[in-house]
């Protein structure tokens, strides 16, 4: 077994990149304005006319609107949001997921392709046999419909690219990494496919053959995966891990830039401190470069 | 909140594993995790640590009337708190269903077994009674709360003691510490709960699961038993059947738990008791180690090294000395056991076995390779065991490895570095 020492005067601080930034971070009860013209948003609260900000973030201002964007945060929805989530429950007509949210979205069986692909009413039978659809602990990828009054998501799954995931690894990271882009669903060069879900659940498979039209979305492959996909995917995914405990931005770009300047590194060690740094290093020299 | 739900992969891995009689943690089926128990300064407060899980229990008193019905009983109040400090998962406020369990399981426990003798809480008859009541706090959860309750509560009661009166006639004088010394409850016997999942409809039982284990398991029984082999309460819940000759085996089980942790909390009693006799320190603060990079305390390693010690006895015989502990016994032909120094401050020991994952043919072919290369590279056997510290710049930090003396090459590289 390969046990790995260091000492703890060589480890080193991570230095905060940009300095524009640190003048606009706010704690908890900081004052951010005096000025009683603002309008007050996420974040804010108004004590003796003075704006103080209610969670640890970066202020915002567009216009006369200020709010504090959280470092750290349960991911809130917004419509239209790609989400990769955990069935918890089974209900009626529905499925309660799990989305790292405040309270658990809901998938309503109505929002959802039935094996088989066709078009009907829902039925009796249909929500008898909900269970064998989707059942407790599997992992699903959805778009927000909607968005009740409480915050809490209403998913759909009704294209051919939502639906059950099937082999792959899943990686938690916070929602505030991960930047909007048109796409979520990125098929990178070196043969994985890579599902950014809004709220920082990052999905990591080796890319499909053709999808078949008719399945509607369910049907799992079960076939092994050989050991060189499953290498590339353990890859990308430390790769993923490096950059969130980086505070890197996630996209597609970064991913990929990482995963090129990993490749000289066997992937095991890719976990440990020094490997780490000098990956993502490399990687935003690259980012910085291009100039995104 | 919510906690984030596990994963399918994570509850196979524990299930298959406790097929196999191994646990996630290195114990086995029916081992405790290391409970401690320790008391505060103030009378009645008890802290059990039952491995992560934390519980907290203070006894105070009070005067009251007595009820109706018991007009010469004093009474026992029991409150069970889950913070949200415990777990992510427990609301604030209203006790979850989860939270008036464990309040019934206690009181079961402890009222309705008559551990308190009552009536000796009585001061007039029919009008003034005193009223014990046991606040019992979680502050972590990581599995395995009702005893944790459950010994807190019963070692917070034996702790306890409550003011001195004295009854002349109509006058009942209630002596504060000050004046005479507190009285201690007189506690007939000490019920304690001892808890056993169930996998796979009761083919395989754990005895105080973890968080872990909790959120997979079939169901859970709960024997509270004390050290005279009674019976106080049972209550089975989950989705399982059990046969009944699986209930009489897991109170057997109890008997040797329970008459085990009594002896601790009679044990933690005598020390607390000692120590504020002597007139010493006593209370959280002086029962926590002290954390001194000097004071070599290792808490051993509950993972199973018995299969490691036949490899180390088999090619090491010439050599008193055991050298090195590898946990990988099958393979550890292959691995180099000297620290190599890779960069300024860091080191690594063995470079680690094949990958004993899905093994295709190729990778059977290298594995042959790597053998017969490094068994040429097996280290020199040598008479003593020499203590090696790798300094760096800074005098605070050293390391200190316990190697062979192989080392020594490896150092005399490291001075050109």
């Amino acid at each position: 077994m390969a046990v790995d020492i260091r000492l703890a005067s060589t480890c080193v601080r991570l230095k905060p990149e940009s300095i524009d930034e640190l003048t606009n971070l706010v704690t908890p009860g900081d004052v951010i304005t005096s000025d009683t013209g603002f309008m007050r948003g996420h974040g804010t609260f108004m004590e003796d006319g003075k704006h103080h900000a209610s969670v640890a973030g970066v202020v915002q201002r567009v216009n006369k609107l200020i709010c504090v964007k959280p470092l750290k945060t349960r991911y809130n929805g917004e419509v239209g949001d790609i989400v990769v989530g955990r069935i918890i429950e089974v209900g009626m007509k529905r499925w309660k997921v799990d989305t790292h949210s405040k309270l658990d979205s809901v998938l309503m069986l109505s929002s959802v392709n039935l094996p088989g692909g066709e078009l009907r009413r829902r039925s009796e039978e249909d929500e008898k046999l909900m269970r064998y659809y989707l059942k407790e602990g599997d992992l699903i990828s959805a778009e927000v419909q909607s968005v009740f009054n409480d915050g809490s998501l209403s998913l759909h799954t009704r294209s051919l690219k939502y639906g059950k995931l099937g082999q792959g690894s899943l990686y938690l990271v916070s929602p505030s990494l991960i930047k909007r882009r048109k796409t979520h669903f990125h098929n990178l060069p070196c043969g994985v496919t890579v599902i950014l879900g809004n709220n920082g659940y990052v999905w990591v498979c080796p890319t499909e053959g053709e999808v078949s039209e008719q399945t509607g979305g369910y049907e799992q492959n079960f076939e092994p995966v050989v050991r060189a996909d499953r290498e590339v995917v353990a890859r990308i995914g430390n790769c993923v891990q490096s950059l969130a405990d980086h505070r890197m931005m996630l996209f597609d770009t970064s991913i990929l830039y990482t995963y090129e300047a990993s490749l000289k590194f066997p992937v095991k060690d890719m976990m440990k401190p020094e490997v780490k740094t000098e990956v993502i290093d490399l990687a935003r020299q690259r980012l910085e470069r291009d100039g995104t | 909140m919510r906690e984030t739900p596990l994963s399918n992969c994570e509850r196979d891995f524990i299930k298959t594993a406790i097929a196999e009689k191994k646990r996630i943690d290195g114990r086995q089926a029916y081992d405790y995790r290391h409970v401690r128990v320790s008391f505060g300064v103030e009378r009645g407060c008890c802290m059990v640590n039952i491995g992560d899980t934390r519980v907290m229990a203070q006894v105070s008193c009070q005067v009251v009337e007595p009820k109706q019905a018991r007009p010469a009983d004093g009474t026992l109040y029991i409150n069970v708190e889950l913070s949200p400090m415990a777990c992510p998962s427990f609301e604030p406020g209203r006790l979850s269903d989860f939270g008036v369990e464990i309040n019934r399981l206690l009181e079961r426990c402890l009222k309705e077994s008559r551990c308190i003798d009552t009536e000796s809480l009585c001061i007039v008859a029919g009008e003034k009674v005193w009223e014990i009541r046991v606040d019992v706090h979680v502050i972590n959860h990581d599995g395995n709360l009702v005893d944790g309750c459950s010994i807190a509560a019963i070692a917070a009661i034996a702790h306890f003691r409550r003011p001195d009166i004295t009854v002349s006639g109509d006058e009942i004088t209630i002596h504060p510490a000050s004046e005479r010394d507190p009285v201690p409850l007189s506690v007939h016997h000490m019920p304690i709960c001892v808890s056993f999942a169930f996998f796979e409809q009761g083919k395989y039982l754990l005895v105080d699961p973890t968080d872990k284990e909790e959120k997979v398991m079939d169901g859970r029984m709960i024997i509270g038993m004390n050290k005279h082999r009674e019976i106080c309460t049972l209550q089975i819940t989950g989705q399982m059947l059990l046969l009944k000759d699986q209930v009489l085996r897991c109170s057997n089980i109890a008997v040797v738990k329970v008459t085990e942790i009594t002896e601790l909390i009679h044990k933690a009693l005598e020390n607390d008791r000692e120590e504020r006799a002597k007139g010493g320190k006593y209370g959280f603060a002086e029962s926590v180690p002290k954390n001194k990079v000097t004071s070599n305390h290792k808490v051993s390693a509950p993972v199973d090294m018995e299969t490691v010690e036949d490899h180390v006895t088999s090619t090491f015989s010439q050599n008193d000395d055991v050298i090195e502990i590898d946990s990988d016994a099958a393979s550890t032909s292959e691995s180099d056991d000297s620290v190599v120094i890779m960069d300024k401050g860091s080191g690594a020991i063995g470079l680690g076995g094949p990958s004993t994952w899905n093994v295709d043919d190729e990778m059977s072919e290298l594995k042959e390779e790597n053998k017969s290369n490094t068994t040429k590279t097996k280290q020199q056997k040598s008479d003593t065991n020499i203590v090696v510290s790798i300094d760096d710049s800074s005098e605070e930090e050293t390391t200190e490895i316990l190697v062979e003396p192989s080392i020594q090459k490896q150092k005399k590289k490291k001075g050109k570095v």
